[in-house]
């Protein structure tokens, strides 16, 4: 049995359309600031059932319904595409962060899975009605199912929207981070398990011995298989001159893996995503390759998979409301829940644990790979594939903006005019340094009822390091206190005094910050800040010119809106 | 005073009379007390071996203090340590261990993981004399790295080392995953430009408010694995001494299966190593 000439012409056809509506809708999305992802899975709907199928079912025909050779040529296509999937999430898994993680991050990546796990489990079991037809031992099943769609974290969306939000080096960014790994780690080992278990051809006797052997693949390869990687990547690297070698190794030992699980009876995911996870974690695997890997991998083969997730399926059709605001509450509940508690014990505060769970909680092409594989293998129906798609693009696109709702009160936030107080911007006259200090020390630690000694010895033990004048009139005092948030005040002078500035020029804008005394970071943060406020001579003069404090404060996020700070 | 009292782990290995040597070169930097720690059945022939290259170093015996214990190697000189309040203790280590010995931990890499002092573990590079006028330094910004970036600026200054290389290490988890996500083809340089960028004037601040003075000053940040960055960089630069804040929690052996930050270090070390412990730090 082969293709015939004009099933190849139709299969690369097919392809065609799908690349180009994929491209297409994907750069729309990207023009738009939202995940490119998502544009894909819109253009599937738009070439599948949904839509060209439904107005122009001739032309959807004669591309993905023409023949069965094509279906299952496709098919296989699509299974490639998965499998390199696989392999690229797990070689951004870093295996070292994971297990390395602090208490805060390991109980914030315990709970992230535990309570969204054990709501979307509970609810299936209690109240199965809610997903349709649901029995028996399928109960069990579906509800674990569930409970694992609900506790992953989509890594790539989470690492670009800290990027942008500018908290990826802060604590809550690196906990976002590890959590989402240790969620990967979780949710596809755990899938595995109950992709062993759904498996018509094996008996419940031989249920165990697979998941022995899954565990002992696992073993094997993240403890001396990922070494014996490490050393052929090292040799590669260094005997090699192109990339090829090394990107073509990650491919044979990907495929390799997922053709041996495949073959044993678990899915072919779990072959490629471990392999992946035990090259990623060689040191030898450089940057650069790592980015030619993705972007082969997800350039040409990731938009053929997210557009064929809406080919055969009518999305309008197979919509149900219920099952779809059902999860989306469980994934809200469940993350965010989560994140709260694991915060509560992990000592950060509930607006950060609000970011934090807010940023788990975008599932993107993890949930979507997920459900396409339960789809594939019979665990779940079109209805609930439908909703799971929705939730993944859903949550993908709200979770930004939420945690941007949290982050204005959050003290990584740590943005100079934010956190500048109206009450704390004075205009003054003082005859010297000194005197504008111990001034300006006095009236902070009667608003904020600090020891006003405390404060004064420690501005003028820094003071007495180094000058804290710096270039065009401003001068930047500060300390390091036991206290919880940062504090800053802003003082502009009637008149010039001298102190000692990097410029020589005299002071007229006095900016002086306290921070905490065990976060030194938030007062670097605050000092590169104010540098870059005042940058030039004019915001300077402009800002010395003002006589009003909430003048100060609208002309301040006025400059910051102007240079993009 | 940089450091009050230190102590030297005596082993009878060919490097004993560099290692006394270098001790006493220190000691007389430091103006510190001095300790001498050996572990090891006494018998009189040690003993004789151990007086002549005293005598060999120009050892006076008011110079010392010697401690000469018998038992677990590793317990023994910690507890002498703590119980002798040592700030200083410094040993000779092996470039790299054997495969085994570093999973299992030898002495030294022991005492590299949890001293309950600062540690210097001596390296030597070339016949020369040990010498310290390349210092390289890990900073990450914390409490802790400023005190161990003041102590070794303390060293340097009287070493009169001919530069002090601060390094600021990071990663960037999963930002190749970004890359199907990015609008531009370098989106992803810009990206990890900005952050080098970023980090490249916190360590201007950072290195501003120590005050440094009296010798050279470089900084630089460097993307990657922590521990792996910093040691190839100061091999790479051929330098002679790095100094790193100690461990923040006590390693276990999943560390050391799945390296990360000074574990890379302590598998194989890039040059002498100092680590500075803290009050902050975790005893």
């Amino acid at each position: 049995m082969k293709l015939t000439s004009n099933e190849i012409s139709v299969f690369i056809l097919s392809i065609a359309m799908m690349l180009l509506f994929a491209r297409i809708f994907g750069e729309i999305f990207r023009k738009l600031k939202q995940p490119v992802v998502i544009g894909e899975i819109i253009a599937g709907i738009i070439l599948g059932k949904t839509f060209l199928g439904y107005y122009f079912p001739e032309i959807y025909n004669y591309l993905f319904n023409s023949s069965v050779l094509v279906e299952i040529t496709l098919q296989g296509f699509i299974e490639l595409t998965i499998i390199m999937l696989m392999i690229v999430t797990g070689l951004e898994v870093d295996l070292s962060i994971v297990f390395s993680q602090s208490k805060k991050a390991s109980l914030i990546s315990l709970f992230s899975i535990l309570f969204p796990f054990s709501f979307g489990f509970l609810t299936v079991y209690f109240l199965p009605e809610l997903f349709g037809n649901i029995k028996g031992e399928q109960k069990i099943l579906f509800g674990l199912f569930i409970g694992t769609a609900l506790s992953v974290t989509a890594l790539p969306i989470v690492v670009r929207l800290l990027i942008d939000l500018q908290i990826f080096k802060t604590e809550i960014g690196t906990i976002i981070i590890t959590a989402a790994m240790f969620t990967d780690i979780f949710g596809w080992i755990f899938f595995s398990f109950i992709l062993t278990y759904f498996n018509p051809t094996f008996h419940n006797n031989n249920v165990l011995t697979q998941l022995i052997t899954i565990l002992i693949f696992i073993t094997f390869i993240i403890f001396i298989g990922r070494k014996i990687f490490s050393s052929i990547i090292h040799f590669l690297e260094k005997n090699t001159i192109s990339k090829g070698a090394v990107i073509s190794f990650i491919f044979i030992v990907g495929f390799l893996g997922a053709a041996f699980t495949q073959s044993i009876g678990i899915h072919a995911i779990l072959g490629a995503f471990v392999i992946g996870i035990a090259l990623g974690d060689s040191i030898h695997l450089n940057e650069e390759t790592r980015e030619i890997v993705q972007q082969f991998a997800t350039n040409i083969f990731a938009p053929i998979f997210f557009v064929s997730i809406g080919l055969k399926i009518n999305f309008i059709q197979n919509f149900d409301v219920v099952v779809f605001f059902v999860l989306l509450i469980l994934s809200f509940i469940g993350k965010v829940s989560g994140s709260i508690v694991g915060s509560y014990f992990g000592k950060i505060n509930t607006n950060d644990s609000m970011i934090i769970g807010f940023g788990m909680n975008s599932y993107g092409a993890m949930q979507i790979v997920l459900s396409l594989v339960a789809k594939q293998v019979g665990l779940i129906d079109d209805k609930i594939f439908v909703s799971l798609v929705i939730l993944a693009i859903v949550t993908s696109l709200i979770s930004a903006p939420l945690m941007k709702l949290f982050l204005k009160k959050s003290n990584y936030q740590q943005n100079f005019i934010d956190l500048l107080n109206k009450d704390l911007i004075f205009f003054s006259d003082y005859k010297n340094k000194d005197e504008a200090i111990e001034n300006i020390c006095y009236k902070i630690s009667s608003y904020h009822k600090l020891d006003f000694e405390l404060v004064l010895n420690k501005v003028l033990e820094r003071e007495k390091q180094m000058s804290t004048g710096l270039v065009n009139f401003v001068a930047i005092p500060h300390a390091r206190l036991k206290i919880k948030q940062p504090i800053v005040s802003l003082t502009i002078l009637k008149n010039e005094i001298d102190y000692g500035s990097l410029d020589n020029r005299k002071t007229r804008i006095i900016i002086l910050i306290l921070t905490p005394e065990d976060k030194p970071e938030i007062q670097i943060n605050l000092l590169k800040d104010i540098a870059k406020y005042f940058n030039t001579i004019e915001i300077s003069a402009k800002i010395i010119n003002i006589q009003e404090s909430s003048k100060i404060i609208t002309t301040l996020k006025e400059i910051k809106r102007i240079n993009k700070l | 005073m940089i450091f009050s009292k230190i102590a030297l782990a005596i082993t009878f290995s060919p490097n004993l009379i560099n290692h006394l040597l270098e001790v006493k070169r220190l000691k007389e930097l430091f103006n510190a007390e001095l300790f001498l720690i050996h572990i090891g059945e006494k018998s009189d022939e040690k003993y004789h071996d151990l007086k002549e290259a005293f005598a060999k170093c120009g050892f006076k015996e008011s110079d010392f203090k010697l401690i000469w214990e018998n038992g677990e190697a590793e317990d023994l000189i910690m507890n002498i340590c703590i119980k002798n309040k040592i700030d200083l203790l410094i040993a000779g280590a092996l470039k790299k261990e054997n495969m085994i010995n570093y999973y299992l931990g030898s002495v030294a890499r022991t005492l590299m993981r949890e001293a309950p002092c600062s540690v210097l573990f001596l390296m030597k590079k070339n016949e020369e004399n040990y010498s310290f006028k390349k210092i390289c330094v890990s900073v990450d910004f914390t409490n802790i790295s400023e005190y161990t970036a003041l102590k070794a600026f303390e060293l340097a200054k009287l070493e009169n080392s001919e530069i002090v290389t601060f390094i600021k290490e990071f990663e960037i988890p999963g930002l190749a995953s970004t890359i199907y996500e990015s609008e531009k083809k370098d989106e992803l340089r810009v990206r990890k430009n900005n952050l080098l960028e970023e980090e490249k004037e916190k360590m201007k601040i950072f290195i501003s408010e120590l005050n440094l003075s009296g010798v050279n000053i470089s900084t630089e940040c460097l993307i990657g694995k922590q521990g792996w960055v910093i040691s190839n960089w100061v091999t790479e630069n051929n330098y002679d001494l790095l100094v790193i804040p100690s461990l923040q929690r006590k390693p276990k052996l999943i560390d050391r299966i799945f390296q990360h930050d000074w574990e890379f270090i302590f598998k194989e070390l890039p040059s002498s190593l100092l680590i500075i412990k803290s009050d902050n730090s975790e005893k």
